[in-house]
Order: structure tokens, then sequence, then C-alpha cells
């Protein structure tokens, strides 16, 4: 069998070749000579520096968007958490999958890269991913995964906060948010954080004031994550790139977790199902306002 | 800069009697933005309206708030002094400090007015961010639809057109009619249906005004008030009706025989047929179901059962205008409407699901709609009633009411309405047609209300005979050539036994088929049972949640003539007043969309109840929501669902909202 | 177990066609209830972006109340279908912060239903009067 990386600078040469294609999304080996970093690949030559590998950590679906309005198609390395991006934006309207080339990447799993060196542990949302294999793909590269070994787990962290009590919660969640510096790196890393002005940025009305404390976080970090209700697909980037170490994706987990107990939805699962806010059924039973 | 100006109604002793109005009046001074604070015996009052005004003018205000009673009773009466002092009406906030406030907490003046106080800062807030809103004008179409013609539709139409207006009355039916044109005598006067129908549908196909639509269906409904776009099929009746001159011929000479719907399947009418002499065009169709040559047509060897049938075209042949048209296919009418006005009628219940009256199995048990057509002197047994069985005249009949009404079991807990009245009617028809016949009426309640209707049942009773049996029947078989007819009189407390002649069931009114769908089409509510849901059931009956789109007669549910005929007339009545205007005003506070935050997710599309948001493409290719503000009913759904904040609704904008919130405490 | 002289705020969202009625049919008809609730006027349950009940409690709300018709009773047709689905997710996850669920709540209140909306009210002051102020470390929270 040939390796992932040949596959993948065989398919993105022949994209560019075409002529169809404005640019191939994928990583190369970046200076430190481990890790990766995002390739942009817009001739066929770039094509041969592709490389795929644990340490592949970056979603670039966040980056489709800025594709949305263009007339030539795109082609992505995708991995199975990144195509689920990919879906919720062509549910959102965002990118046409008729312009798009998915080169789905049956995934082993990530390696977390922090600020300083590689580590040879598994990421976060790799021991909670609930879905190894690609949901959308136009090119299927590496083994298909017959199930996750880390779905049963996918939220014990997120129960054990719910096992807390209301003070407890109280104080943990605050002590994390008024470390929060408002850098929103988060929010610059995450795929569903597309919107043209953000509602923090936004002076009249001022929902969040622009003092950096904990009130305002507090209503900056609710918001983000319930803008994300029914969208996030535990990509994780947000926590990953948290300079202050937040347990952002405790927050995205946990409104997964009760969305899909109350209306069985996971995002990114499938581009034409309507997202929960959008649609209702009469007699459902949701514990609230029943 | 916003100049606010509170004002402080005492309403007698209603506010001020439980709320300090000076300590409000204080509090209200420091208020940002309040220039001036005052206070009225009565705000509402010639006076206190005066007052507002010269404190308006005085202080030059632009905002006012009021704290008053609730904004449901008075906001408008102030809205309109705000109009008088020069002033856009929707500076305006009134402050709920007595529903809500004096009346309820009377019991601690403190708290009562430490919350008055709060509700007008809550007020004052929301004033400071209040818009000017105009409201728009947008043109109308004076012509009207309506979708049934049946006693109410016809109603409707004529009334309609007689106003000036140009009216499409549509008929799924080929003939217009409906119900009415089956029956023999109406209650309580027994003056013949036809009689004072038929006038009525020769009316309205004489009217100028009138475009009749006969075996067509409306298929798309969109737009909104003044302006729907409506799809209507003409169904293909294979005869053109601009040369056939109704003659008859065609339909004398059609060999093929089927059971005649309009005669509730006694006797035969043709393939190529009119459904009843009198009806109205009198144009004959084609069953496509029937027609031999039709079946020639279609036949596919192999696939088809049977044998190819003969070619016959007869009414071709026989037709001395030529007016058959084998290639005339459905046709596709697309036309603009003001108003639409939806008659579409019932249907009675089938009561062949009932195992006690024989489950439709025992030929002489009829139901009602059965014995008018015998009634009727051109209907299947010309005006004879016969035993469907031996063709014998019956000397005793026994009538059940509620057959499918107020049946918990078979899921019609309503009442009919009709039924009672059309049962005696019978009872009395039958006694004129043959004296030797005893009648004998089940019922359970018998309910008369209407004019005259009580004195009509009595007589049915005391001069012609019939015996009412209070109690239901609980089986009904055949003995040689006579049913028996096995209940109970409750009032006696006895089984009761009767060998009957015949029986007939009074078989009780449903919502009409298709009435969901089409009122989905409408995006129309109807109700568990499919009839259609009027605005208000006592203030608007004829009035839906859609404006510009009327419901009239039993398709909203059980009615009598008289009713329908009332209805029809008063739908009219608000087309007419519609069509009075010259131009439409719409609400100023609706939805919009600012194009620059959005970001084309179309969440507000999916939940918007009333499809009132459309998308467009922006020049720089950008795909955007837009609000068409005619059909906006300023619900608020789709702020609430926009992350990027690009959707507003003015009136309770986010900014007005937020401000509230956060003016909370103080 | 109550502390004494806490007196809970609570901010109403309530619709404008049945529960703010409601609200004021309880004035017509002289039912007292506690004075611990503000009112907004809201066109329908379903504008009540979740926004605005976070900013309630930071503004030192204990608690929450957004009310609305009755399901299958709603103005709009469907507006409170939706309400509700967004509010039976923002519920648990403000519970999930540390803001009790039972400092938040979602009813049906019907114009003709001026009882039950003071017994909403009610109930709603004497839980929250039970659960006690908001931790002082939370926004919005009191000493």
């Amino acid at each position: 069998m040939e390796s992932l990386d040949k596959q993948i600078r065989d398919k993105a040469r022949e994209l560019l070749t075409s002529g169809a294609f404005a640019c191939v999304m994928g990583y190369e080996r970046a200076t430190d000579g481990k890790t990766a970093r995002p390739l942009f690949a817009y001739t066929p030559e770039e094509a041969e520096r592709f490389v795929f590998d644990q340490y592949c950590t970056h979603n670039l679906a966040r980056y489709l968007i800025n594709w949305r309005d263009n007339k030539k198609s795109v082609g992505i390395v995708a991995k199975p958490c990144d195509t689920r991006a990919i879906n919720l934006l062509i549910n959102e309207k965002q990118i046409d999958r008729s312009k798009l080339y998915v080169i789905g990447v049956a995934c082993q799993g990530i390696m977390e890269v922090g600020w300083g060196a590689p580590t040879e542990k598994l990421e976060l949302r790799c021991n909670t991913c609930s879905e190894p294999n690609p949901v959308l793909h136009d090119l299927l590269v590496g083994e298909f995964k017959s199930e996750s070994p880390a779905a049963a787990k996918a939220y014990a962290d997120v129960a054990a906060i719910e096992g807390k009590s209301a003070e407890e919660r109280d104080g943990f969640w605050q002590e994390h948010f008024s470390r929060c510096i408002r850098c929103y790196a988060c929010r610059q890393s995450c795929v569903g954080c597309y919107c043209q002005e953000c509602f923090v940025d936004e002076l009249d009305p001022l929902w969040v004031g622009i003092k950096v404390a904990p009130a305002e976080n507090t209503v900056w970090h609710t918001i983000r994550a319930f803008h994300l209700a029914g969208r996030c697909i535990s990509c994780n980037e947000c926590e990953r790139v948290c300079p202050v170490d937040i347990p952002l994706s405790l927050l995205n987990r946990k409104l997964e977790k009760d969305g899909l107990e109350l209306f069985q939805f996971q995002a990114g699962m499938d581009a034409s199902v309507t997202p929960p806010f959008a649609t209702f059924k009469k007699g459902e039973k949701l514990g609230t306002g029943d | 800069m916003a100049r606010i100006g509170v004002f402080v109604c005492h309403c007698g002793t209603n506010i001020a009697g439980v709320v300090s109005i000076p300590a409000v009046l204080e509090a209200a001074k420091k208020m940002p933005g309040v220039v001036v604070a005052a206070d009225d015996k009565y705000s509402c009052s010639d006076p206190g309206q005066a007052h507002i005004r010269a404190v308006i003018e005085q202080n030059k205000l632009n905002r006012v708030v009021i704290g008053s009673c609730s904004p449901r009773m008075h906001e408008f009466t102030f809205r309109k002094v705000m109009v008088k002092a020069g002033l856009n009406p929707y500076f305006l906030e009134v402050a709920n400090i007595r529903e809500q406030v004096s009346w309820v907490h009377s019991n601690d003046k403190e708290k009562a007015t430490a919350k008055a106080i709060d509700h007008v800062m809550i007020a004052v807030a929301k004033v400071a961010r209040d818009e000017a809103l105009f409201p728009k004008r947008v043109p109308l179409t004076k012509r009207a639809l309506v979708i049934g013609a049946g006693i109410t539709g016809i109603q409707a139409a004529l009334d309609i057109a007689s106003a000036g207006h140009p009216v499409t009355l549509v008929e799924r039916e080929a003939s217009i009619g409906g119900h009415m044109a089956q029956l023999d005598k109406t209650f309580p006067t027994l003056d013949c249906s036809a009689c004072i129908l038929t006038p009525k549908m020769v009316e309205v196909a004489q009217h100028p005004n009138i475009t009749l639509l006969t075996y067509s269906e409306v298929r798309q409904v969109s737009g909104f008030v003044g302006n729907f776009d409506v799809e209507i099929v003409k169904k293909a009746r294979k005869v053109d009706s601009k040369k056939c001159t109704g003659c008859g011929v065609c339909w004398l000479k059609c060999p093929e025989k089927v059971p005649a719907e309009f005669n509730e399947g006694l006797g035969t009418r043709e393939a190529i047929y009119v459904p009843f002499p009198q009806a109205v065009p009198l144009v004959p169709r084609v069953d496509l179901e029937n027609c031999r040559y039709i079946k020639y047509l279609e036949y596919m060897p192999g696939k088809t059962p049977g044998k190819r049938p003969m070619q016959c075209r007869i009414c071709e042949k026989l037709c001395p205008v030529q007016a058959l048209d084998w290639e005339q296919q459905d046709e596709v009418v697309k036309e603009k409407f003001g108003a639409i006005v939806v008659a579409t009628g019932y249907k009675t219940f089938d009561p062949s699901v009932c195992g006690e009256y024989g489950g439709g199995k025992l030929p002489d048990v009829i139901s009602g709609l059965q014995l008018e057509r015998m009634f009727n002197s051109s209907g299947p047994t010309g005006g004879e009633v016969l035993r469907p069985s031996d063709g014998t005249h019956p000397k005793t009949v026994v009538l059940v009411s509620c057959v499918g009404s107020r049946d918990e079991q078979r899921g019609r807990p309503y009442c009919s309405k009709i039924c009672c009245m059309y049962t005696a009617k019978q009872t009395i028809l039958l006694k004129e047609h043959d004296p030797e016949v005893q009648c004998y009426v089940f019922y359970i309640d018998i309910r008369t209300g209407g004019k005259d209707y009580e004195e009509f049942a009595r007589r049915a009773q005391e001069e012609y005979g019939a015996l009412y049996l209070r109690g239901r029947i609980s089986r009904i078989y055949e003995d040689g050539k006579q049913l028996v007819v096995l209940g109970e009189d409750s009032l006696m407390g006895r089984p009761v036994e009767i060998r009957a002649d015949m029986v007939v069931l009074a078989t009780g009114v449903e919502a009409n088929e298709g009435a969901a769908e089409l009122a989905q089409t409408m995006k129309l509510s109807h109700d568990v049972y499919d009839f259609l849901t009027e605005a208000h059931p006592k203030l608007k009956p004829v009035e839906t949640q859609t404006d510009g789109i009327l419901v009239a007669g039993a398709c909203v549910g059980p009615k009598d003539i008289p009713e329908c005929v009332a209805q029809g007339g008063a739908a009219a009545a608000k087309v007419s007043a519609l069509f009075s205007q010259e131009m439409l005003t719409s609400d100023p506070m609706v939805a919009s969309v600012d194009n620059a935050r959005c970001i084309g997710c179309l969440l507000c599309v999916q939940v918007c109840p009333y499809k009132a948001i459309d998308t467009q493409v922006l020049r720089n290719g950008r795909t955007v929501a837009v609000v068409n503000e005619s059909l906006c009913r300023a619900c608020g759904l789709c702020p609430a669902v926009c992350r990027p904040k690009a959707v507003n609704l003015r009136g309770f904008t986010n900014q007005q909202l937020l401000a509230e919130v956060n003016a909370l405490w103080q | 177990m109550a502390i004494d002289g806490f007196e809970p705020r609570i901010a109403g969202f309530l619709c404008n066609w049945c529960s703010y009625a409601g609200a004021d049919l309880a004035g017509t008809s002289r039912m007292s209830y506690p004075s611990n609730i503000r009112i907004i006027r809201v066109p329908c349950s379903g504008r009540v972006d979740p926004l605005f009940v976070v900013k309630a409690f930071q503004q030192g709300a204990d608690g929450v109340l957004v009310a609305g018709c009755h399901l299958g009773d709603c103005h709009y047709n469907e507006g409170n279908f939706y309400s509700r689905r967004r509010f039976a997710l923002l519920a648990p996850f403000l519970d999930y912060l540390g803001i009790q669920k039972e400092r938040f709540r979602l009813e049906w209140v019907s114009a003709s239903e001026g009882r039950k909306f003071s017994d909403v009210v009610s109930s709603f002051t004497s839980d929250l009067k039970k659960l006690g102020p908001r931790s002082i470390l939370s926004p919005g929270g009191r000493e």
C-alpha cells in the first residue's frame, strides 16, 4: 500500500493540475523537523510538500470560509473531526459541496503539541473521540476503523463536573474565567465562529463589557459556548490555543452531551439534518417547559 | 439628545392609593435622560391627555414614558397623544404600575412603590433606545378568490361581486351548488332547496364580475394580504366549454353506467355527464376512469388486465357542435388576488364503520342524504321513497340521530348541529309522501336552537306523529324482508325492538376531504378534526391568523344553511372593507436584516412561522436574508436565533431589550 | 432553610399575548403575589435570546422567569416550541456553570390564568428564598 503522504500528494497534484482548483489545503513538515504546519498549495509543485502524520493537529476547515465566494474549487486534507466541521459549514450554507474536494484521512489520533516540544501523549479530543472515520470524503486515505475505542469515555470529565455541588461548580468556573485575558484565540481558531462581527465586539448594544473582569468574562464564555450549541464538532482547537489553559472543551462537550440526550443531535454528522434550534417536535419531552 | 418626560397616573386611587406618587416622581427625575416628571389624576382622560401634550410642548420632549395601567389598555390612546403633540408615536413606552404593581401589592406600599420605580426605570431605559417608525404603504390587488362554490361560497362571491370587485370562484366539482343542491326541501320552512338555490347559481354564472372555474382546484398560494399569488389547476373535462351548448345528447347516448355520486350511490350516471340537471355550468365532463374510449387509449397490452376495450366515441359522433376534445389537458392558471375566502364545506360521516348499523351491508339502511335524493323528483327514484332492496314503499321507518356525532369512541365528540333538524324534516316529508308511514326517531337530545326550529320539531311529533325514543341503537339485522332494530328507550328504562322497512341514519358533519392539505397550502391552522380555525371563535368568526384570508361556512365547523349564508356574507363584507382602501398600511414593528452583519446561515428562514424571510444575493455575491415586511408578524423568533445579531425586531430591538435588562435593578 | 430578610430578585420575560395578559388578569382580579418580580414585555417567548437571560443574571437576578403561551396556543403558532428547545439546553448549562437550575423557570401561562401567574411568582419567590442569594463569587452575586 502506498504511503499516506504519496496518496495525498498525488491527488493534490492532480487537482491543482486540472486548473479548476484554487488551492489545496493540507500539512507540511514544520521547521522543527518533527511537528506539522498548515500548507496551502496553489501549484502542482507545492503539492510535493504534503505530509500527514500524528502531528497534523490543525483543523483546516477553519480556512474554508475564506473561499466562500470564490469561483474556483478548493481541496482539503481533513481528519474525521475536520470532516464534521465541513458538514457544519455545508449545513450553514457557508461552503458549496460541489466546489470542494475532501481528502479524508482515517485518523490514528493526534499527539499533543503544546507551547513547548511535542509530546507522545494523545490530544484530549482523541481520548474522547466518538467518530474515528471521516464522515464525508471524496477520497479516503488511511485505514477505516470499525469503532472508536474512546467513545465510551467521551463525557467522563463532563460528568465529573456535573457531580460537583453548585458552589463547587461556581468556584471552578469563576477561577478559570477570572484568568481569561479575552484574547479571543478560542474564537479565531473555531470553525463555527465565522460571523463578520462577533457579539462580543459589538458596541451597540454592548453585550459584554469592555473591561476584562470575571463578570464580563463569564458572559463571554457562556454565550460563546451557547452559540456553538448544536454546532461544536469537538475538534478542541479553542482549548488547544488558549494561552491561559481554560478547559473550554468542558463547556462545549456539556452542550454536546445534553444535545445528544435531548435532541439526539450531534453536530456535523450529516449536513442535511436540520440543527436542533431550527426545528422541534410537538410531543417531545425536554425536562424544561413540558 | 433624548429629552424624556415621565408621566405618572394616579388612576384615581387605583395606583395612588398604594404607590407613593411623589416618591416615583422624585426617583424619575433622577433617571438618565429625564427632563421632567409630572403626574395626572387620570392620564387617559381628556384633561390628562391635554396636560401631557402641554408638558411635551413646554419642555420640548422627544420621548415619553407613562406610568399607568397595562400597555394593553391604553398604549394606543397615548400613541395618539404623541401624534397630536407632533412626535412619532413610537417614541412612547408605558410602564405597567397598576395591573402588575398597585393591584397586586396593595398589602405592602413600600415594596409596591419600589417596584413601580423599577418599572418606570425599565421603561425610561427602553424609551431612550426607541426609534421613529413609519408605517409602510403597499398596493393591493382588488380581486378576490373564493374557494368552494356551495351556498357559502356562492353567497360570498355574489356579495363581493355586487360590491363591484372581480371575483374568481373555484369549485372542485363539475358544477357549483355543493350539498345544498342535493337537498330536496329545507327546514324549517320546507321550501324547495333547488327553488332557492338555482336562482343564485344562475346569478353567479351570469354576473359580469364573477369568473367561474369549475372542476378546478387551488394548488398553491403564496404572498400576503393584498397580494396573493395563486395557482389554480383547471382539470381537463375533455369537453370544450366554449362550444358545448349543454344539449345533453352525449350523456343520453353514452353506453357506460356507473353509480352516481351526486345521488349518493343510488342510481347511475354515464361516463360523460353533468352531476344534476340544473348544473351550472351545464357542460358535461368525461369521467376519465370509466370512459370506454379513454380506457381504449390507455390500454397497455400485457400490463392492463383483460381485453382491449372497443373504441366507443359515440358522444363525439353525436355532438352537434364538435365539443369533444380528447387532446384537452389540465391547465394551470396563475393569478393575483387581494383576498381569499375559503368556503370548502364539509362531507358526511361514513356510517359503514358502524357495525351496530349493519356496517354498510344492509341495503335498506340508508343515509339521510340518500333519503334526500329519493325525495327529490329529479333524483334516482323520481321522487318516490323506495326500499333499495326491492323497490317497495316502506311503511315503518326508523331514523337514527347522532351517527358520527357526539360519539367519543369514533373520535367525533362534537355535535353536528344540523341532524336533529333534518331528521325532524325527514319524518314530515316521509309522512307527506305516504300518509301510511310511521316514523320512529332514536335520539340522545333534540337540539333545536334557531328561529322556528323548536316549533318545527314539535310539529313533526304532534302533527305528523313521529315517535321519538330517547336512546341509542344496539343492533340492526335483517329478518325476512324486514329489518329488526334493537335499541333502548332510556326514558322508560326498557329495551325496544322495532320491525322496520327502512332505517335512515342521520350522519354527522365532517371536515371535507383535503381540507387539512389546503389549510397547509395557505398556512391556516385547523383543529384535530381538520376543521379550519378562525382568528377568534366569537369576535373574529370569519377571519384567520393570516390577514386577507377568510373562512366561512361548514369548513370551520358544522353549520346550517342560514348560518352559512350569513358567514359567506360576513366574509364578503370583510373583503369589501379591505378593498375599500387604495393602499394597505403595514405595521412598522417588524423584523429587518442588517446586510453587513448577515452571514447567510439562514437559520432565520428555517424558524420563521410565516415564511416571511427570503434570501437575496448582494452585489458582492454574498447571499443574505431579507424580510418581507408584509408577511412578517413580528414574533421575534428570527432575532433570537441570529448569532451575529444581523436580524432585529423593530419595537423590541436587541438595543431596547438589553437596555431594559440593564435597568432591572439600579 | 430560608435566610432571614433575603428578598430575591426575579426578572420576568412575559409574552405579550398570553403571560403578560395573564399577569394583567392577576391584577384585575386583585390576586396578590410577592413583589420580587420585575417584568419585561416581549412579543413571544421565542423572542427571548439566551443572552438576555445571561445578562439578567449578570445584572443580579436571583431567578429568571420566561413565560409564554401554552404549547400549541402560541399566538405565532410555534414560537414557544422553539423557546422550549433553546431553554431546555440553556437551563442545565447554567446549572453546570453554577447557576442552579431552580433559578431559571420556563412556564406556560395563558391570558386567562391570572391565578397561575400569581402562583408561579409566589412559588418561585419562596423557592429562591430557600435557595438563598447567588454566590458572591459569581457575577451578579450578592453578599
